[in-house]
């Protein structure tokens, strides 16, 4: 469902008298914009980015045949007031390549192309993109860039970097909620709050984990600290990827730029005061429950016995072994896990919950290393040294069993909660953010600059204190003046490489002002008038002629606007990492089209030693699964990928980087595995061009770059084809005869080819694929 | 200033000299954007850049104990702790800190250490240090050092990013950020560890955080061929690949002219020839076939015992030798002690036994290392830091071990306009905290910054909407330690 154009211009165009004049001043100058609706506190002009989302008149332009869309009009006129043209429409082959890999992350296959380019219809591009947004891989796609923002792992990171067996589960959520184009509203209120909004929903549980994927040090001796951090993860997470904000500066001075103060800033944080993580939900049963639990159980069987004499030695010393690993923990972490139940408040209630999930079942039996050689603990005896031996004994007889253990997945969901208590730990304003020094107590509060006068309406429930909710519900309200434009800006960022506003995840004063104010607050109104929907959001971009213009730049074009921000012509990009990966698989025919599960682990160049933090891939198919499933270990970037500029997860990440560096040539050209699905991918070409190599070049450049070869290269190619095969023949001739042959071939194919001739079209293969015009998009 | 730039347009201007990222300040808004970008060099961030002022030395060697050593048992000598050793820590001594055993601490526990003084500054060594105290006169000791934490990996971190949490770029990115590269076919910043496992906690100790991932440190393994994929694939030879490189820079070539405004294209091309030249380069560079016997010695390489610690000592003056900015070096693991927590200075038992171990693979090639760039002239133009996330009480823990200290400790600094001979600050008379010129890992990251030429405030990067730079808002250059 789109709004059609001819609609929206008739309605708006009533309107365009009335408020151009309005538009323009804000536009020259936002600082001196009009009073926004409410006036807020300050005393300075208001920041742009803080005044209501105003509906905008699209602006009639001379470029009338190469208008489209609202879209094009807005570009349009910025060009024209610079005197330049706009690009003509990229070439199908270009278009379609360009598409399907900004929806799908991946190249299209020739079969794609050839229809497309021979579709006459006039509604030939539309249909292309209505094709592309249908697909499942679509959710991938744009899930993988959520993931950025989410800081999404597998694992707790720092230096243990334990699994977190369940967050795949997040994972799956989020391609979910992108391929069922759940209203972005409602995406945004059950990741804050999921399990106030609907406790008995799975889903909504599931979507938590957005708050649970904090990087985490589960060994640290500070549970209050360990509170405060996890908590200013969440503050500061949220306030980049749904305010635009970079609210973490306030968190130790009062902003400097954004008239944040430090107040406000812990007033949002109360927000998040009484959330915990909580990891044992029982999930939905499917398969990977069911396989999970049999593997489980036929661990838990076998090695009863054993576990059974460890507990036993420990038993005698349990409670002391207990005291002694709590006192282990700092000060004031010592005060809540030392009280009783019956008198924990609701700081208590936290640090003990979280001392439970940071306790391992079997964690009290290095007590008896303690007692067998520590001489001033009461419980020493010389003769302990039997049991500790005994205990480690059992250790080794244990890990001899871990190979029943479950592979992957899990039978439980990762939330976060409240714990079923409604009252939440005081936040107080610290000094200086050392939590160590608390000033006043603070309450639950949005801050004044940006909220217009919304105030936070709490409502507690049995079982939580309602706070998220009510902070979800602002963020996704219609009023809220960030939630729709920082949005469309990642959304519009995603296609053309750089934002409207440059720095995405900063809406603030020292961030960037939008190069064009009223094509933002356009999307963003339109967005939220649509039911705040995401595919029809990226429906309006992609049928724009902006973005289906071709990528050459003009002199006069580069002259005039050097950065393209004006869009005189569509900006070329370096693929990311995972468009790197899964082309390459797509190519080579490999890749495994599996929709999510549990995270997999594909294989690293042996030269990395990951110890027992990586293991080997559970199934053969795992090396082919997209890149978003291969296991997000944050200790250990997976190299194929993190040479490419792959995010960091360790906390919000805003925008893909692209370098360009001698390692990443390595990775490309040396790889073994890159070299393995470049034999495939020769193999293929042989498969479907037959034995003539000219056909065989058309084929390669089909399926790689959605085109024929120019006639400059084909003749390049041709030539080296001819020079190399005398260089392998003579490195053949050496007797070792190693040769990288194309795989995949039947054997009446293979028995009907040269061995070094085809070696050559291997490694032409593995250089085309390395080319500029593979690893771009253009 | 307030303008932001996104990373990608920061690559595109990175040439732009000098200036340009390090001296964002100096610049008016927008002003970077508004001239035409020179091709080639605009496009490398690697490129030299200028430094603030001129710089005593070009290459740090980061010698990072893992684990933390009792620098009680090393440098810090307390004849008052020998004296009082058994005994109870006296309540005045605990005042201000956190500790982490209830019922009150450990008894205090003095080691069976002997203690001399050596060379002409007088410097105290205790006899687990023979070879690095012959050169007591070349190094400046920092005796007042404190962090934060009570384990290991947000300390660590803390140690390499200046933060607890991660996120933040390590010293040797920013250094590499702010410097660029002085030799263009190896990595301009080098992590060394031995073992057969990565270092806990991983790359994220060598990480460019908020910076692009171009300045983050690359990893030099243990082995013949350093780093990940510099290797060809086994049946593709030198001739076969060069060919290859050259039909890929006809295709590059032919298809860059489409687009003759695109430096990164070009940039693109000129990064596979650097690669074939780090396929030599970086073998090269850690190959010792030239190194005669005699040096071989020095480093220990002789010896079983300091082999593995000694090939990265000799490793580090190599890559100094080829312009290397920045070399991390993590000491450990030994794997003949059978114990996983002795694998690193984390002595909570038997520190007699985890000290004798480790501070004898560490000493001679250290010693060494030292020695060697003394005599090939390299010192005066390299800084080495002798550093820890933090250090051990000097009461007991276990009977036979120590507890982690972030309190007072003991780092020290070797090379180019560094005060030699010299002792900054003090620990009490126990060397459980610093009393006097504490010295936090902020002042030391600004202070090795000043002696590469870049003042701390002055280097900065946009992100988010905030400068930010290596220092977070901390830290002070220890002028003291300085020539």
């Amino acid at each position: 469902m789109t709004v059609s154009f001819t609609k929206v211009t008739s309605l708006l165009s009533v309107l365009s008298v009335l408020s151009v004049t309005t538009i323009a001043a804000w536009a020259a100058d936002p600082s001196t914009a009009a009073t926004p609706a409410k006036p807020a506190r300050l005393t300075a002009a208001p920041h742009w980015a803080y005044q209501p989302v105003q509906p905008q008149v699209v602006p009639n332009v001379k470029h009338t045949k190469w208008v489209h869309t609202p879209i094009d009009a807005f570009v349009a006129a910025k060009l024209e007031e610079k005197g330049l043209e706009p690009s003509v429409e990229a070439d199908r082959g270009t278009l379609i390549r360009r598409a399907t890999l900004d929806v799908l992350g991946y190249i299209p296959t020739p079969q794609e192309t050839q229809a497309f380019i021979k579709d006459r219809s006039p509604d030939a591009y539309e249909k292309l993109v209505d094709r592309l947004l249908a697909s499942p891989h679509y959710g991938e796609r744009q899930a993988r860039r959520w993931l950025d923002l989410a800081r999404y792992a597998d694992s707790t990171g720092f230096q243990n970097d334990q699994t977190r067996p369940n967050m795949w589960r997040y994972r799956d959520y989020v391609i979910g909620s992108f391929n069922d184009n759940k209203p972005y509203d409602q995406f945004v209120k059950e990741q804050l709050a999921g399990d106030e909004i609907a406790p008995n929903d799975k889903s909504a549980l599931i979507a938590t984990g957005f708050l649970a994927g904090y990087p985490d040090n589960r060994n640290s001796r500070d549970l209050v600290q360990r509170k405060y951090q996890i908590t200013t993860d969440m503050v500061d997470t949220v306030g980049a990827v749904f305010l635009g904000q970079s609210v973490a500066c306030a968190r130790c001075h009062d902003h400097k730029f954004d008239k944040i103060s430090a107040k406000e800033y812990f007033q949002l944080q109360a927000f998040f005061a009484n959330v915990s993580e909580v990891n044992d939900i029982p999930a939905e049963v499917g398969d990977v429950e069911r396989q999970y639990r049999k593997a489980q159980t036929a661990w838990e069987t076998a090695t009863q016995d054993i576990r059974a004499q460890r507990t036993a030695l420990v038993q005698p010393y349990l409670a002391h072994a207990i005291q002694y690993q709590k006192e282990r923990y700092l000060t004031d972490s010592r005060t809540s896990i030392f009280k009783a139940q019956s008198e924990w408040n609701a700081h208590d209630r936290w640090i003990n919950h979280r001392w439970h999930n940071v306790t391992a079942d079997d964690e009290f039996g290095g007590y008896l290393r303690e007692i067998a050689e520590n001489k001033e603990n009461p419980d020493y005896k010389p003769e302990n040294q039997k049991l500790w031996e005994k205990y480690k004994q059992l250790g080794e007889e244990l890990k001899k069993f871990d190979s029943l253990k479950p592979k992957q997945g899990s039978d439980t969901i990762t939330a976060t909660t409240e714990l079923g208590h409604p009252d939440a730990p005081p936040t107080y304003l610290f000094f200086g953010g050392d939590h160590e020094r608390p000033l006043e107590e603070v309450q639950p509060s949005f801050p004044a600059a940006i909220a217009n006068g919304a105030k936070p309406n709490i409502r507690p429930t049995s079982t939580s204190s309602g706070r998220r909710t009510a902070l979800a519900e602002w963020l996704a309200s219609a009023e809220n003046p960030l939630t729709a434009r920082v949005f469309v800006n990642r959304v519009w960022a995603q296609y053309f490489g750089t934002g409207l506003v440059r720095t995405v995840s900063d809406f603030g004063k020292a961030g960037e002002r939008p190069s064009h104010p009223e094509l933002l607050d356009y999307l963003a109104d339109t967005f939220v008038k649509s039911g705040w929907s995401v595919k029809q959001l990226h429906r309006s971009i992609l049928l724009s002629s902006v973005y289906r213009q071709a990528s050459t730049v003009t002199d006069k074009a580069y002259a005039e606007d050097p950065e393209n921000r004006l869009l005189a012509s569509f900006p070329r990009r370096r693929l990311d990492a995972e468009q790197i990966r899964d082309s390459l698989l797509v190519a080579a025919g490999k890749l495994d089209p599996t929709l999510g599960g549990p995270s997999v682990f594909a294989p690293l160049p042996t030269e990395l030693k990951a110890g027992n933090l990586w293991q080997p891939p559970s199934n053969p198919q795992d090396q082919y699964r997209r890149s978003l499933y291969i296991f997000t270990r944050r200790s250990i970037a997976y190299p194929l990928l993190s040479s490419f500029d792959m995010s960091s997860p360790q906390q919000v990440h805003s925008k893909r980087d692209v370098t360009t560096t001698p390692l990443q040539a390595l990775t490309l050209y040396n790889s073994e595995l890159v070299l393995q699905w470049s034999q495939a991918l020769a193999g293929r070409v042989i498969r479907e061009a037959g034995g003539n190599e000219s056909a065989q070049l058309d084929r390669l450049y089909q399926i790689l770059f959605a085109r024929k070869p120019h006639k400059v290269e084909r003749a390049t190619l041709h030539a080296f084809l001819d020079q190399h095969a005398n260089v392998l023949k003579e490195k053949s001739a050496d007797g070792r005869l190693s040769l990288a042959v194309p795989i995949g071939l039947e054997s009446k194919e293979r028995s009907a080819i040269d061995p070094v001739r085809t070696a050559a079209l291997v490694d032409l293969v593995h250089t085309v694929a390395n080319s500029n015009d593979f690893t771009y998009r253009f | 200033m307030s303008k932001s730039f996104s990373r990608r347009e920061l690559l595109l201007h990175a040439g732009y000299g000098a200036g340009g990222l390090v001296l964002s300040s100096a610049l008016p808004g927008g002003g970077l954007f508004a001239a035409p970008v020179p091709a080639e060099a605009a496009i490398d961030p690697l490129a030299p850049k200028a430094t603030h002022f001129p710089a005593k030395i070009k290459s740090v060697i980061w010698l990072h104990m893992d684990g933390a050593p009792s620098t009680l048992d090393l440098y810090d000598y307390k004849p008052d702790l020998v004296k009082l050793n058994g005994q109870e820590v006296p309540e005045s001594f605990l005042k201000g800190i956190k500790t982490s055993t209830q019922g009150g601490v450990g008894k205090l526990f003095a080691s069976n250490r002997s203690w001399k003084q050596y060379g002409a500054s007088g410097a105290w060594f205790s006899d687990l240090l023979p070879n690095i105290a012959q050169h007591a006169d070349s190094l400046a000791f920092i005796k007042s050092s404190k962090t934060i934490g009570a384990t290991h990996d947000i300390s660590i971190l803390k140690l390499n990013t200046g933060d607890l949490n991660p996120g933040r770029p390590t010293l040797g990115a920013w250094i590499t950020y702010a410097l660029g590269s002085a030799n263009s076919d190896l990595p301009p910043y080098v992590v060394l560890y031995s073992g057969n496992k990565e270092p806990s906690g991983g790359s994220i100790n060598w990480s460019a955080g908020f910076l692009p991932a171009v300045y983050q440190g690359t990893a030099f393994r243990p082995g013949d061929s350093p780093i990940l994929h510099l290797n060809r694939p086994e049946v593709v030879s030198s001739t076969q690949q060069r060919e290859n490189l050259d039909l890929l820079k006809r295709l590059n070539t032919n298809s860059a002219a489409r687009h003759p405004h695109d430096t990164e294209l070009r940039a693109r091309l000129n990064a596979y020839e650097l690669a074939y030249r780090m396929e030599t380069a970086a073998p090269e560079a850690v190959d010792f076939g030239k190194e005669s016997e005699a040096t071989k010695r020095l480093y220990g390489l002789d010896d079983e015992a300091t082999r593995a610690y000694g090939t990265n000592m000799l490793r580090a003056r190599r890559l100094v030798e080829r312009g290397v900015r920045f070399i991390q070096v993590v000491s450990g693991p030994l794997e003949i002690l059978a114990d996983a927590d002795d694998r690193n200075w984390d002595a909570h038992q038997d520190l007699e036994q985890n000290h004798g171990a480790h501070a004898r693979a560490v000493d001679k090639p250290i010693a060494g290392l030292l020695s060697d760039l003394k005599s090939r002239g390299l010192l005066d133009s390299t800084l080495v830091v002798w550093t820890s996330e933090f250090s051990r009480t000097p009461y007991g823990q276990s009977g036979t071990g120590r507890d982690h200290n972030p309190w007072g400790y003991t780092q020290w600094l070797a090379g180019g306009g560094v005060k030699a001979g010299y002792t900054h600050g003090r620990t009490d008379e126990i060397g459980l905290k610093a009393v006097e010129n504490p010295v936090d890992t902020y002042d030391l990251h600004a202070t090795v910054l000043q002696l590469l030429g870049l003042d701390h405030l002055r280097v900065t990067f946009a992100n988010n909407g905030r400068a930010e730079r290596p220092t977070v808002v901390y830290g002070e250059v220890i002028k003291d330690v300085l020539a």
